[in-house]
């Protein structure tokens, strides 16, 4: 996710504003879901640690703007486990729900289980705001 | 336990009493008793297994004459415990069976609460018979596994190869904790007089000839039965049994107990997922599955665009909040509740969904909301 400069350009797009906000909305949502479950399950201990890698580099990379421009420097991200397999099919549940690289299928449809209910209710309550805004 | 069991006004149901405790304990003595009617108890072979409340009343039971045991039918139909769960509840039980030998089982565990009957039920039932019942219900098969493993520490103690689980043979017992009946055809050879140590060879023997009186299914292939799954690991570990015709050996019982836990995930599975009731087939399940979380995901995002646009800020000081660490105060805001279904078999959490800081400038702040919302 790269995020714009506010300093450097001081200007920016109504459009860049509303994905700024929505990303950060999002953030926000994802955060506070996984703060609930807290450590308990693998996924949220994996999102929390995705959100907090996000965070920390941008806000190294806002520092470093700040001091020239130019160098982008890229913080390398730690390798989570890697766990090598034969071509699954449950490979694509693995990319959607966090941290579901490494764990075996077994826990994986568990944490799935729990991740689907979790996400339903985040829907849920961001409906809710959303109605109550709206009206 | 009360005491010394004097207080039982009925000496006769107390030496009834007496001699279900006492089998176990001089169970190995005393084969040929066994040889016909009655299913001892098998598995507690140490009194040990009792709990240290009942061992000082170990030896007036061993003083109860055997005979005793035989002469009363009905115990034959009714004691088909398998195995004492570890607490002294169950010493305390005994004496309440009100008719402890007339009586069936079932009246038996009627007349104790649900949470004991639970506790002999599943103490009792061989691990086959909860093994064919996880795959019914899940929340059965957790209060089984829990129970299962809080068995093998007691367990633990007995020889190898030289535990065997019996169920009843009328089926009544087990049915109100289990939805019993077509999964207790499945199991082997359930009734067995034999009683003790030499469990092997006896067991299979009595198998072979109990197996024509039991029920019609299960009349076929006896054979099979006697390499039974005692290879399977002990001490700590989910005891499983070979059901009957499928292999015995240890890595392919590891194998079925992965895959029907995989299986009952997947069921799980589908119960969340709308929709997916008439799908078979782990395939097709997983697609579904796959299309389900994408389809939520990007209704969290879809729904984070709105909120963005609805919520006309100029400053989002949402970073600052997260560095914070105010998330995770719940500061006694609205509380939005009943969101979801009612009942569910997880544990309750409460989420703080955000704690929000807009302002328009600096003098203007805003706080929008931090919702609880509990899920049940």
């Amino acid at each position: 996710m790269k995020r714009s400069n506010r300093l450097g350009t001081g200007f920016q797009s109504n459009e860049e504003i509303r994905k700024r906000n929505t990303q950060r909305i999002k953030t926000v949502a994802d955060r506070s879901m996984a703060r609930v479950v807290g450590p308990r399950k693998i996924w949220s201990r994996a999102l929390l640690f995705k959100l907090r890698n996000r965070a920390r580099i941008q806000v190294g990379l806002r520092k470093r703007c700040l001091v020239s421009k130019k160098k982008k420097v890229l913080r390398k991200e730690k390798k989570v486990q890697v766990i090598s397999r034969e071509p699954n099919r449950a490979d694509n549940l693995r990319k959607l729900v966090p941290g579901g690289d490494s764990m075996d299928i077994c826990s994986l449809l568990e944490e799935t289980a729990h991740y689907i209910k979790c996400l339903a209710t985040q829907v849920k309550v961001m409906q809710s705001i959303a109605d109550l805004y709206s009206t | 336990m009360d005491g010394s069991g004097d207080n039982n006004g009925d000496l006769g149901y107390q030496n009834r009493a007496e001699s279900v405790m006492n089998c176990p304990s001089s169970g190995m003595n005393t084969n040929p008793f066994y040889a016909s009617a009655w299913d001892p108890v098998v598995s507690l072979s140490r009194p040990g297994n009792f709990v240290g409340s009942s061992t000082g009343s170990q030896s007036e039971f061993s003083n109860s004459p055997f005979p005793i045991v035989m002469e009363n039918p009905g115990i034959s139909n009714t004691c088909h415990l398998v195995r004492y769960p570890s607490d002294s509840g169950f010493i305390e039980l005994v004496p309440k069976f009100p008719g402890f030998g007339s009586g069936n089982f079932s009246e038996m565990v009627g007349s104790l609460g649900l949470t004991d009957c639970s506790q002999i039920v599943n103490a009792g039932c061989p691990p086959n018979y909860k093994e064919a019942n996880n795959e019914s219900t899940s929340h059965g098969a957790q209060r089984q596994e829990d129970h299962q493993l809080s068995e093998e520490t007691t367990i633990g103690a007995l020889p190898n190869g030289k535990r065997r689980r019996r169920v009843a043979e009328s089926n009544s017992p087990f049915d109100p904790n289990k939805n019993a009946e077509g999964e207790f055809q499945k199991y082997p050879s359930g009734e067995s007089s034999d009683s003790a140590k030499e469990l092997d060879e006896k067991k299979q023997k009595i198998e072979q000839n109990r197996g024509a009186n039991s029920c019609g299914k299960q009349v076929v292939k006896q054979t099979k039965d006697n390499p039974q799954s005692r290879e399977a690991p002990k001490e700590n570990y989910i005891h499983v049994r070979a059901r009957r015709g499928q292999a015995t050996n240890s890595h392919s019982l590891a194998e079925r107990v992965r895959r029907e836990k995989i299986s009952e995930r997947m069921r799980m599975l589908q119960e969340l997922v709308p929709g997916c009731n008439k799908i078979t087939g782990k395939a097709v399940m997983l697609d579904e599955i796959i299309n389900y979380v994408q389809s939520l995901q990007q209704q969290v995002e879809f729904l984070s665009m709105k909120l963005a646009t609805v919520n006309p800020e100029l400053y989002n000081d949402v970073e600052r909040i997260q560095s914070k660490d105010i998330l995770h105060s719940r500061g006694g805001n609205e509380a939005i509740r009943g969101l979801s279904p009612g009942t569910n078999s997880h544990p309750v959490f409460t989420w703080d969904f955000s704690t929000w800081h807009t302002s328009h400038s600096k003098s203007q702040s805003t706080f929008f909301s931090s919702t609880s919302c509990y899920i049940r």
